[in-house]
């Protein structure tokens, strides 16, 4: 199946930036966001002036959080004329979108966290985050999470990824080390990634042995929740010709969703159908790439469950046969993953071990790989990057991106 | 106070925390008589849920609360060492999406009762009961046992 893709290399990745990821930055999720937000416009050696459109967070309109109004403000970039609030992978496909269509030239997209108490208890206890959190939409769970109907607890939370990962174990007969492979991967790579937070190497059995959060997942299967940003500078093929870092294309993209069920996660349809191969399948159709052509996989790893399903649904093996294939691709000498005897999986340490950033620090680290500049972690000779991003139910996005 | 003698009122007053609206009201008011309803398609018999006044498969806006039989079987499950609390358990405990014989892929979510949390399976049969869960009636579902499932057959 092939389908339409106007935009098919047209839009160029020309600046990315970081924070530097911790557990505890003593800083506020804007000034994170601008920090990131003015390394990626230094690293694309534009003047500010240029960016004329922005991606914040979603959420709310108060300042001191990283939405579009304060970030414009704060940076003093002057006249905008498209911007939106948003979140994951989707942010950087809403931005190629608005760039394609002629909404803006320059494009800054922002994704900025803190460790929230909805996720990190610890984070419950401190007085300064606790006050952000209360202060600013969406940092709380909703009260009715926490009132006498359990139906309702399952929308927009964490058990269900838990009960995704019962679910896959029990149709397709497989141990829990399907999702302790990709814990164990994503840590050897981030100890390469001088900006990972969680750099300890751990094996099967360290995950074996590590503390049930909700069974079958473990701590060890859930993202680590970090005070972090990212930022990325988006443009045209035309204006990025002229500008100083080699340029990073965006090949093919598609959102995923379907059936998601949002409201209440446990009625989503079944585990193929789900979001992820909703993406995937659109984006092949849109690619003159193929799997094989793919250097880097990025494989979502909110929860390991989520990587599996990326795994499956981009096409490295049938459902239900990821144990096989990471059994068949694990580098006993690296301690990770080589899909196909070649391809790295998560070389930044992703979402469990560099820290929670929603997928969008996949697309930095890709660039960064893709330009040669990604240090001791650098996979030789990439070209071609593939990243799934999002939920089951949510944000789900998948880019390929390529360099000449 | 049974059934249809419910004012909304009462029905806001039982659920503080809970966002019912004209959609959900219904389903409400029914656990206030201990029944679990869901909206069900006049003209194809689709059920509907979330709950919402209008069928996705046929677009009809003829619904009718409709209560369920109260058999199922464990889709999936999760069994919670921390997190969102729930009044009546305490951690570990299972949680437990109940996909409903009415129809595939009707789904209800609550906690299980009469079953140790290492004996929660995938594809175990299920039926409902009710517990009191702060002051108000709330479904959860119990494995069936062996005797009922063996009369059931007879």
């Amino acid at each position: 199946m092939t389908a339409r893709n106007p935009m098919k290399d047209k839009l160029a990745i020309v600046g990315i930036g970081a924070t530097k990821y911790s557990r505890d930055a003593k800083r506020t999720p804007l000034d994170l966001g601008l920090e990131a937000a003015r390394r990626a416009i230094l690293d694309a050696g534009i003047d500010k002036r240029e960016i004329d459109g922005i991606v914040g967070m979603e959420y709310g309109y108060l300042a001191r959080n990283a939405n579009f109004l304060a970030l414009e403000e704060g940076l003093g970039v002057g006249e905008i004329t498209w911007a939106m609030g948003g979140r994951l992978g989707a942010t950087l496909l809403q931005a190629a979108n608005a760039v394609f269509s002629g909404a803006c030239e320059v494009a800054l997209v922002v994704q900025s966290t803190f460790r929230d108490p909805r996720i990190s208890s610890s984070a419950g206890r401190d007085a300064m985050r606790m006050r952000f959190a209360e202060t600013h939409n969406g940092y709380m769970p909703p009260r009715w999470t926490r009132s006498a109907d359990v139906s309702l607890r399952w929308a927009h939370t964490e058990e269900p990824y838990a009960a995704w990962a019962a679910r896959y174990m029990h149709d397709y007969n497989v141990p829990r080390d399907v999702f302790g492979m990709v814990a164990v991967n994503n840590r050897t790579n981030a100890m390469l990634n001088d900006n990972a937070v969680m750099r300890t190497p751990i094996t099967l059995d360290d995950y074996h042995n590590a503390r049930m959060i909700r069974e079958p997942l473990c701590i060890l299967d859930c993202d680590l929740p970090v005070d972090a940003a990212e930022a990325i500078v988006l443009t045209t093929v035309e204006r990025a010709r002229s500008l100083k870092q080699k340029p990073v294309y965006i090949h093919a993209a598609s959102l995923g969703l379907s059936g998601s069920g949002v409201e209440r996660y446990e009625n989503g349809r079944s585990w193929t159908e789900t979001a992820p191969w909703v993406a995937m399948k659109a984006m092949w159709a849109k690619s003159d790439i193929k799997l094989p052509d793919v250097d880097i996989f990025y494989a979502y790893d909110g929860f390991t469950t989520l990587s599996v399903a990326f795994t499956e649904a981009a096409g490295y093996c049938k459902p239900g046969e990821t144990y096989d294939l990471y059994k068949q691709s694990w580098d006993k000498a690296e301690n990770r993953l080589k899909l196909n005897g070649r391809v790295v999986m998560m070389p930044s340490g992703g979402s469990l071990s560099q820290g929670r950033l929603g997928g969008f620090n996949y697309y930095t680290d890709a660039v960064a790989q893709l330009r040669g500049q990604a240090g001791k972690r650098q996979v030789k000779d990439a070209k071609v990057a593939l990243a799934g991003i999002g939920s089951f139910y949510h944000d789900p996005v998948a880019m390929l991106l390529r360099v000449d | 106070m049974t059934g249809a003698t419910i004012s909304n009122e009462d029905v806001l007053a039982k659920f503080p925390d809970v966002p019912v609206d004209y959609d959900n009201i219904f389903h409400y008011r029914g656990l206030l008589d201990r029944k679990l309803m869901f909206n069900r398609c006049d003209r194809c018999g689709h059920w509907i849920y979330p709950h919402r006044p209008l069928c996705p498969e046929c677009w009809s806006e003829e619904v009718t609360p409709t209560e369920v039989s109260g058999k199922g079987k464990v889709y999936f499950f999760t069994v919670s060492h921390q997190g969102v609390p729930v009044p009546g358990e305490t951690f570990p405990f299972g949680v437990i999406a109940v996909e409903l014989v009415e129809q595939d892929g009707l789904r209800y979510l609550t906690t299980i009762r009469g079953c140790p949390i290492n004996e929660i399976r995938c594809d175990m049969p299920v039926e409902l009961d009710w517990v009191d869960r702060a002051g108000t009636p709330a479904p959860v579902f119990r494995p069936v046992k062996e005797a009922t499932q063996k009369q059931a057959r007879k």
